[in-house]
């Protein structure tokens, strides 16, 4: 039996950006868990999309040997969590299998609106905080300043808090001496029953569902006889082999008390363990499952398609195994005029339903339509009748409709006090209601409002960037469903209703919407052969209208002469072009065009 | 004649490369290529299998040719062939004598017709009229010229080693020398091309009354001087509506002046008197080796890069199949192959199927007056194009795009310069 005093598990949460991925990077070297010549940037980053884009989409664990100045060997297991607003709820799962949280502050930014929204989940959790600011090497960093916010909204003492660089390496060691003395040692019992959480699982087509866990009591081997049970589902199995990220998957004989790890499970069936059930033995097994965690509630849905309709057995295969690695996501089949059959998902926001379509895309090598994002609509009918409707499609004829309920939420923003202005008019602008706005450090407000979602969710988050030139925060919760005047905007293309285009929205807004979103799919709709119209109808009236004039001139006048490969191979390129387009009636529409809605711009 | 660059393709399988040589009676008639890879200097937007500063290995490569002439006479040298063309790159760059040991391997190894039309590849400002006397009394019969633009900034940009005074003298000495059979090329869509200059150019080329005119649309080929010039920015890449215009002015300018358009880039000129040519059949100056490779028949081509087809029509029990193989492009490669007593050959392909079946229909739709022919088109593939494009058919039908008679199908003249959009649609 190890002794659980010189284990200690934490995450590092921040506000996206802050450094988070950096500050692992520089712990995984100051421990010698990566040699500097293996060292990529943000090696915990390991999905090839969260390298590209430079943001952490998914939490991820992994081992470090630390021999502290107190002259004892620890072992840390650090959780490098995602600092962006859509993936608070990895947070949430990572801080459940944590004694500790390093809360990252850039000093030059200081506390914005994640900063606050994961250091209250922390504290909830129950976890020491070891508050940190980091790019101290950057000419803007104010850290006096920074450090008296952070005080204000944790206690302690300014000067008691870290000053570091990530990116220099400075003071990095200091951090990991203030996880050793501050953060506690986990308190399970190692002679109970195992008790493990899984905070997270993937699939390996060799082990099966790979189960990432915290072991809270006893502790588990890897042999195949100590057979398992996950106590939610009841599915028993043997431990192919248990093990630590280091950060590769790495086997052990054995995950003690207070370890965290994985248990390859061998089962096939990514619905048979899930996240946030406990794992246990079958000889002896404990008598209550961990509390788990609560399942993320997604808010924002559209419909995914193949664009070859072939693909629709491989995208919902590729759902399930998705969602065995993304908890959040949600999807039921559905079917539409224009697309044929698809998947409704929801997310928890625009950029994780941006992050999936594209984790389908090349994880499971699929090309996808997504129709435009929609939020759940509360319908009461004139004969009584409550609906609840993500798909706007779906939507009963008006004239059965009693009223509409949106969801609205309670919204937080953080910026300098210099950009009051364009941000009351911006929410303004979306329906939204001003609440309250408090001075929270010098120079620094906070100002809370009631926007409905479904103007939160489409650009909402860009504008407030653009129009503070970056410096403003937000956060929100769902607040409550309230009636408002609500519509369907309708498009015809070429004269024909488009379904997947649908969308419900203010009647006040429905002319500018209307408007931009023709002008929009007139950019996008490349030339046909014929002249194509574009229509927004609201109830059948006609808001807007454009026209894609028809296509001029394609034909290769050139001379191969005998070389007729060459020149079947360019048609064959050409109709492999449009194999990404969905024919809706005559008409080839790109992937874009069902996205556009998206990009509407400033002006709607 | 030019050819493209070499398409790369999946290797043959092993099946595929056991398919005979394909026995084909004498009375279908065969074409044939003879590739010349050498050009004075490479223009800048031409991507051909052709190269400068390789006179070196003129005497070498002839010897070769006439090798891989004398080599395939004994498999086809039964078929009547009723057309040659001698292209390249610049055919001329050889002298007489070596034209005439070409010309003498072809007509030992293989039968020509007597009126088999023979045309060679010239350029002006590389041929005097005692080249072309040469020419005509090595029985050559049309001379195809390229002359690209009768502007001179024009032919500067694109690399051309001749000015327009060289065009006029071309084609007279070649009048002088008797070929009488004359086609000229020309490149449209330059970056920035005014629509006046374009004019000019048309005018300019009617005024020499050739028998036959190209019209081609400038392509920026990847890996030529063009190429690099576009992607650094020093030139504006062509602009399709630019060149949707100016081939929109060339087609009502050439009907103007009486031109006969019968091919997506080829007119013939106006009938002459007491000649009649019905609306649905190419006009008699067409060129006789072009029209089989849209009217998908047989030809064979010799020397680099070199493209070569073959059919075997449907017929009791077997489906048509087509061999379609090219040689390889290097010179010196090529010389040292034949050389060896090797075959050039460097990659085949069997086209069967409803591949072949689209191939039909993407080079007869070329052909804007005959179109493709329904007839000649069940008698290659077995089945009726009506039957099994009937869908396709009938949409595009719907939107203007095509015509048919009870004997052929063509492209609209709406559907003239929509033509990829058209054939694409064919393709399995
Ligand atoms: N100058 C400076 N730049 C830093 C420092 N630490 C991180 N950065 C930079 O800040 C950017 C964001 O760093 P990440 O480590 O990816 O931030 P993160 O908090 O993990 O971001 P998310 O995972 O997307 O929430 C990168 O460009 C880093 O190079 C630092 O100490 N000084
Ligand atoms: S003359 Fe013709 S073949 Fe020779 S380089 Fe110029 S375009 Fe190419
Ligand atoms: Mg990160």
């Amino acid at each position: 039996m190890t002794d659980t005093s010189l284990i200690r598990n934490f995450c590092i949460i921040a506000h996206i950006d802050h450094g988070k991925s950096t500050l692992a990077d520089r712990l995984l070297e100051a421990t010698a868990t990566i040699d500097a010549r293996n060292m990529v940037a943000q090696a915990l980053d390991s999905m090839d999309l969260e390298r590209e884009r430079g943001v952490t989409i998914k939490a991820s664990a992994v081992r470090m040997r630390y021999p502290a100045k107190d002259g004892l060997i620890y072992s840390l297991n650090l959780i490098d969590t995602p600092g962006h607003v859509d993936f608070t709820y990895e947070v949430s799962r990572a801080l459940a299998a944590c004694e500790g949280a390093i809360l990252v502050v850039d000093a030059s930014q200081g506390v914005e609106a994640q900063t606050l929204a994961n250091l209250y989940l922390a504290v909830e959790a129950g976890l020491e905080i070891v508050p940190v600011l980091n790019k101290i090497d950057l000419p803007a960093a104010r850290p006096d300043e920074v450090a008296d916010e952070v005080v204000a909204i944790l206690g302690g003492k300014a000067e008691d808090i870290l000053r570091i660089s990530a990116k220099s390496g400075l003071n990095v060691e200091a951090v990991l001496e203030a996880v050793v003395r501050h953060v506690p040692p986990p308190a399970g019992d190692p002679a109970a029953p195992l008790r493990a959480v899984v905070f997270d699982s993937h699939y390996d087509v060799y082990k099966g569902v790979v189960a990432h866990v915290r072991v809270f009591d006893g502790a588990v081997n890897a042999i195949r006889d100590e057979r398992l049970r996950l106590m939610a589902t009841e599915v028993t199995f043997e431990p192919l082999e248990v093990g630590t990220f280091t950060p590769r998957m790495t086997p052990v004989d054995r995950l003690n008390t207070g370890a965290v790890g994985y248990i390859a499970t061998g089962l096939k069936d990514v619905r048979q363990a899930q996240v946030g059930d406990t794992i246990t033995h079958v000889a002896r097994p404990a008598t209550t499952a961990l509390p788990g965690y609560h399942v993320a509630k997604p808010m924002v849905f559209a419909g995914l398609y193949p664009t070859d309709s072939e693909d629709y057995i491989g995208l919902r295969d590729a759902l399930d195994k998705l969602r065995l690695n993304d908890a959040a996501l949600v999807s039921e089949p559905e079917s539409s005029a224009a697309l044929g059959l698809g998947f409704r998902c929801g997310f928890l926001g625009l950029f994780h339903m941006e992050i999936v379509q594209e984790r389908l895309e090349r994880e499971y090598n699929l090309d996808l339509l997504a129709t435009a994002p929609s939020v759940i609509y509360e319908v009461l009918k004139r004969d009584g009748e409550h609906l609840f409707i993500d798909n706007p499609a779906d939507l009963p004829d008006p004239s059965h409709i009693e009223a509409i309920y949106e969801p609205w939420m309670h919204l937080t923003v953080w910026s300098p006090d210099a950009y009051i202005g364009p941000i009351m008019e911006l929410v303004t602008k979306r329906r939204g209601d001003f609440e309250k706005m408090e001075f929270v450090a010098e120079g620094r407000v906070m100002m809370t409002y009631h926007i409905p979602l479904s103007e939160l969710i489409v650009e909402f988050y860009d504008q407030l960037k653009s129009r503070t030139r970056g410096y403003a925060s937000m956060d929100y919760q769902f607040d409550n469903y309230r009636a408002g005047d609500l519509v369907r905007l309708d498009i015809l293309i070429n004269d024909e209703p488009v379904d997947a285009l649908s969308l419900i929205l203010h009647r006040d807004k429905a002319h500018t919407v209307g408007s931009a979103l023709a002008r929009k799919l007139k950019e996008v709709i490349p030339r046909q052969m014929f002249k194509v119209p574009i229509q927004a109808a609201t109830g059948g009236r006609i808001v807007a209208r454009q026209t894609v004039n028809a296509m001029r001139k394609d034909v290769l006048a050139k001379c191969y002469g005998g070389d007729v490969t060459r020149k079947r191979k360019l048609l064959e390129k050409q109709k492999e072009g449009k194999k990404r387009m969905k024919r809706i009636g005559a008409v080839e529409l790109p992937q874009e065009a069902f996205m556009a809605v998206l990009k509407l711009g400033e002006d709607s | 004649m030019r050819l493209g660059a070499c398409t790369i393709i999946a290797p043959m399988s092993s099946q595929a490369l056991l398919v005979p040589e394909l026995p084909a009676p004498p009375s279908r008639g065969l074409g044939i290529y003879v590739h010349i890879p050498f050009c004075v200097r490479k223009c800048a937007y031409c991507d051909f299998n052709t190269y400068a500063g390789l006179e070196a290995l003129h005497e070498t490569y002839v010897a070769a040719l006439c090798r891989e002439i004398t080599q395939a006479a004994p498999t086809h040298g039964h078929r009547k062939v009723d057309s040659v063309f001698i292209g390249g790159g610049t055919p001329t760059v050889l002298s007489g004598s070596q034209l005439a040991r070409i010309l003498g391997a072809l007509r030992a190894g293989f039968s020509m017709v007597p009126d088999c039309e023979l045309t060679v590849e010239a350029n002006p400002g590389a041929t005097d009229q005692s080249r072309f006397r040469e020419l005509a009394d090595l029985g050559v019969n049309r001379l195809s010229l390229g002359a690209q633009s009768f502007q001179e900034a024009e032919l500067r940009f694109l690399g051309r080693i001749h000015g327009v005074a060289e065009l006029g003298t071309a084609v007279d000495a070649a009048r002088a020398a008797g070929l009488q059979r004359i086609n000229l090329d020309l490149i449209f869509g330059l970056p920035g091309q005014e629509r006046v200059a374009w004019h000019r150019s048309l005018d300019a080329a009617l005024a020499l009354a050739p028998e036959h005119l190209s019209l081609y649309s400038l392509i920026v080929e990847p890996e030529t001087p063009l190429a690099a010039w576009v992607a650094s920015g020093r030139v504006a890449a062509p602009d399709d509506d630019l060149a949707a215009d100016l081939y929109e002015d060339a087609r009502e300018r050439m009907a103007a002046a009486g031109y006969l358009h019968y091919e997506i880039a080829n007119w013939v000129r106006p009938p002459v008197a007491g000649e009649a040519v019905d609306a649905w059949t190419s006009p008699p100056g067409a060129s006789r080796h072009n029209l089989r490779y849209w009217r998908n028949e047989d030809y064979l081509g010799f020397g680099p890069g070199a493209h070569s087809c073959l059919h075997q029509p449907a017929a009791e029990g077997a489906a048509h199949q087509a061999r379609r193989w090219w040689n390889l492009k290097s010179v010196p490669e090529y010389i040292r192959r034949l050389g060896a007593g090797q075959e050039p050959e460097d990659q085949s392909e069997r086209v069967v199927g409803a591949l072949a079946m689209a191939e039909s229909m993407m080079l007869g739709l070329r052909l804007v007056r005959e179109g493709l022919s329904w007839a000649a088109f069940q008698r290659l593939h077995g089945v009726d194009a009506r039957e099994c494009y009937a869908p396709i058919l009938a949409e595009l039908s719907e939107w203007g795009m095509l015509e048919s008679s009870s004997s052929a199908l063509r492209l609209s003249a709406k559907g003239v310069p929509l033509g990829n959009q058209i054939f694409s649609r064919f393709l399995p």
